[in-house]
């Protein structure tokens, strides 16, 4: 029945729609609670400029407190987003479709805000320019040898990359939206659907494209938290030389992304009533990638402590016992939420598919990474190779605040996005269900059939 | 004139590209417009080839180049000499170069895109919005009224809820 596929198609651009409906007063109040914290850690951040680091818990020798965790997390949690969006859309993976765009998303805000960390740390924050290579009368140039320089240039390219990756989803279905728009919506819509009408020509374009900017998209994410990993690795702190670090910071910061995505879903899906779309499969799919990767990280967690104190290294071994007498809690924490639960647990099918199982685990999981980071930089700091200047770090309300203000900021980001922009990948999703999906006779049964992308 | 016939499912747009062929019509100026990718050769046979990963190339070769000079060459337009270190550092320069090939690269796959695909496209259309939620529109480009109207014929009779053309749309 045509007439009854086109009702059905349209229901379900509907649903899928569904984040963009008008606000409703819950939307509106969460937007404001949102917007408060992230105004304190403005007023927070101001009095900092103000005032001076002095406000902040950094000291001789903790240099490197909150911000630079804050730092690591985010760029740490945008990871997943772009990087499993490409890695499941080159593999053909079809469960991936009504993933993408809340990954992708979430990539590009997390991004955003990891990166205004090391503006936050500067200290002179209105001289954050000086990084930027550009002829002027100081005669000041970057030196290309910092760390920090290679920071700003992959998180630059990252940004870029993965927002052009997160247009290049949505470009398809910017047009359906502007299509069933009404009111003001239209006009930005028509504009940035840029006259898109899905030609054979366009969508054979696309798909290449898509594929290309996939390939070259996963190397820079790679790339990035590489060199996040190098801003420590090539110090000669003890606890952080290791070549170790790059991929063990590659795999932690997947791991964390992955539960990122699988909380951003779980909440998506009860927010704007996606059931249909976001099913239990979904989830086992992604809690088994979850699994994965912890026991990735576990096992090089394992690796690098096992080095350590087999090494036993006087210097090393200091930082070693420091960080397990003083920071035995936060030390538990992580092993609890990256190791202890997550792997015994994911392993069940019941709890893969359990939603508040997996937004419980997918919970702990980021806070045993973020206490990872903390963990990774504090107590390195702390006891490095000059005894008589051993320290401690505890953070002031400057960076609790700012830090709540980054959490804050990310929620009210992902939320303006949803309200505006389709939060589920539609074109990607009725792709299968409209165009690949099939059923053909096989003996005395129809069998369901699925086209391969290539 | 561009042409675009309605169609409620695939069989009859399929129908309607035999039809259009049948009438004398180009498989180069047929095409179809939808709001989901069919398959190559459900609707219509896409033989252009494509050239946009060429840009994607230059962009990579051209921010190689960039990244580079950036890096290395002011290092030895105004050297300055560390201990024993060389003027160029290798290790920060690759990442240099290396990022800067990427952002290129990415910014020349998505420039090459758009041109590929002749976005934005700011001209008037033969378009209909219900598209969006399913409808498969086939699009024919002839020149004169015979043409245009045996196109318009095969399009009809091939099932088109309605034809629509770039003037009226």
């Amino acid at each position: 029945m045509p007439a009854d596929r086109i009702k059905a198609i349209a229901a379900s651009n509907e649903a899928m729609l569904s984040s963009t409906r008008p606000a409703n007063w819950r939307w509106y109040l969460l937007a404001f609670l949102l917007g408060i914290v992230v105004a304190t850690g403005l007023y927070a951040f101001a009095h900092q400029m103000l005032t001076g680091m002095a406000v902040t818990g950094i000291n001789r020798p903790v240099m490197w407190g909150l911000y630079i965790i804050n730092f690591v997390f985010w760029v740490g949690l945008s990871h997943s987003g772009t990087m499993v969006s490409a890695i499941l859309r080159l593999s053909h993976a079809n469960w991936r479709r009504p993933i993408l765009r809340g990954a992708e998303a979430m990539t590009v805000f997390s991004i955003t805000v990891g990166g205004l960390f090391p503006l936050i740390h500067l200290g002179r924050n209105w001289t954050f320019y000086y990084m930027i290579p550009y002829p002027n009368q100081y005669g000041l140039w970057p030196n290309f040898r910092s760390a920090l320089l290679w920071d700003m240039m992959a998180i630059t390219t990252y940004i870029i990359g993965s927002s052009l990756f997160l247009f290049l989803g949505l470009l398809p279905d910017l047009a359906v939206a502007r299509d069933r728009a009404t009111g003001w919506k239209k006009m930005p819509l028509a504009i940035l659907a840029l006259g898109w009408r899905g030609t054979a020509q366009q969508w054979k374009t696309y798909a290449r494209a898509s594929t290309l900017m996939a390939c070259l998209v996963i190397p820079v994410a790679v790339s990035v938290h590489s060199i996040v990993s190098w801003d420590f690795a090539v110090t000669l702190v003890p606890g952080w030389h290791s070549t170790i670090f790059p991929p063990y910071f590659v795999i932690g910061a997947i791991t964390s992304g992955v539960a990122a995505v699988i909380t951003l879903m779980i909440v998506i899906r009860k927010a704007f009533r996606l059931e249909a779309f976001l099913r239990p499969i979904h989830f086992d799919n992604m809690a088994k990638l979850l699994l994965t990767v912890c026991l990735i990280w576990s096992y090089f967690y394992f690796a690098e402590v096992f080095t350590t104190w087999y090494g036993h290294k006087p210097i090393e071994w200091e930082v070693f016992s420091f960080l397990h007498s003083h920071y035995a809690l936060p030390l538990f924490v992580m092993l609890l939420g990256n190791t202890l639960v997550p792997i015994p647990f994911l392993m069940w099918k019941r709890v893969r598919r359990s939603i508040p199982a997996l937004l419980v685990i997918s919970l702990l999981v980021n806070v045993a990474m973020f206490t990872e980071r903390f963990l990774i930089i504090v107590p390195s700091l702390s006891h490095k190779n000059v005894p008589f200047l051993w320290g401690t770090y505890d953070p002031t309300w400057v960076e609790l605040s700012i830090t709540a203000a980054a959490f804050a900021g990310f929620g009210l980001l992902y939320m303006l996005f949803a309200k505006f922009f389709p939060i589920v990948a539609i074109t990607d999703v009725r792709e299968e269900t409209e165009a690949l999906r099939g059923e053909s006779q096989r003996g005395r049964t129809r069998l369901a059939t699925l086209v391969n992308e290539e | 004139m561009e042409l675009l016939g309605v169609f409620e499912n695939v069989d009859d747009a399929a129908a309607a590209v035999d039809g259009l062929i049948a009438a004398g019509c180009p498989e180069r100026v047929i095409t179809s417009v939808t709001s989901v990718p069919y398959p190559e050769g459900v609707l219509v046979d896409n033989t252009r080839r494509s050239w946009f990963h060429w840009l994607a190339l230059g962009g990579a070769l051209v921010g190689a180049c960039a990244g580079f000079l950036l890096a290395a060459g002011t290092a030895w337009l105004y050297p300055l000499q560390t201990g024993d270190k060389p003027i160029i550092a290798l290790f920060p320069t690759g990442i240099i170069t290396y990022e800067f090939m990427m952002l290129c690269a990415m910014l020349g796959t998505m420039l090459g895109m758009f041109l590929e695909m002749r976005l934005p496209d700011l001209g008037r259309r033969a378009y209909d919005p219900e598209i969006a939620n399913g409808l498969i529109g086939i699009s024919v480009t002839v020149n004169g009224d015979e043409m245009v109207q045996r196109a318009e014929t095969a399009l009809n009779s091939a099932g088109a809820l309605r034809v629509l053309n770039d003037e009226v749309s």
